[in-house]
């Protein structure tokens, strides 16, 4: 697909709308529980009451923080999660959602309204299944080794 | 089953404890799926019940400690030796 269409198909094209949040001072399995029931590797963290999110907590912060590193699974969230995760909006591109991805090296992002409200997820996989070629090129660069330069920006300067 | 995109947190822990397990369970839909996915006993009178309570509570028919009270009942139904902070 051609970098053009990538950049008329929206976030709000392909995105999960179903987001099962949780709350910093939930625990590392109850979080683990509702990634199972959910079939999720990822999970926003938001605000109780509130709704804004703070951040992502994912399950490899769970076996590289929480399991790795001997610590109980009663750990709260706000402990080992991602806080100000990169997120993006549903009117962005799946051109801008890959390059975030790229950038940060990360499979998901969360979709934020105007208030900061988780509005949906996407993820590696949905731009892939929307753009194989866009989505390849996004996975080669996370699977790279790290570069010594600088991170390069820009999907467009990706190698497959 | 009830939309557990919704979590109604309780108004305090309860930790559960079997040999070499130990469950710490602090909301409505963590309790769901304590019962649902990861308990003991295949079914029991108390169990049903704890379930239907999580469902009232997370659809916001009922108060979120409501829930805590039948899951207790249902973790003392499956043997598990139950502790919170206040013992309440």
């Amino acid at each position: 697909m051609a970098a053009h269409e990538d950049r008329s198909i929206r976030v709000r094209d392909v995105m999960s709308r179903q987001v099962f949040t949780v709350s910093p001072s939930d625990t590392a399995q109850s979080v683990a529980r509702l990634m199972e029931e959910a079939g999720v590797g990822a999970l926003p963290v938001e605000a109780p009451g509130v709704g804004t999110i703070l951040g992502i907590v994912t399950d490899r912060d769970i076996l590289a923080s929480v399991v790795a590193q001997g610590l109980s699974t009663s750990t709260a969230v706000f402990e080992f999660m991602t806080v100000s995760a990169e997120s993006c909006e549903e009117g962005d591109s799946i051109l801008l959602a890959a390059q975030k991805m790229h950038e940060y090296k990360i499979r998901r992002l969360v979709v934020v309204d105007e208030n900061k409200h988780a509005a949906g997820i996407v993820s590696l996989a949905d731009i892939t299944r929307a753009s194989p070629e866009l989505g390849g090129l996004v996975l080669g660069g996370i699977s790279r080794q790290a570069p010594q330069s600088p991170p390069v920006e820009g999907v467009a300067t990706c190698q497959a | 089953m009830p939309s557990l995109t919704q979590d109604r947190l309780w108004s305090e822990v309860v930790i559960l404890e079997a040999p070499r397990r130990v469950l710490r369970v602090q909301s409505t839909r963590d309790a769901f799926l304590c019962l649902k996915n990861h308990w003991p006993l295949a079914d029991g009178k108390a169990k049903r019940e704890a379930l239907a309570a999580c469902d009232r509570v997370i659809e916001g028919n009922d108060e979120p400690d409501a829930a805590r009270a039948a899951f207790i009942k249902a973790a003392e139904e499956a043997q598990f030796r139950v502790n919170s902070w206040t013992g309440a």
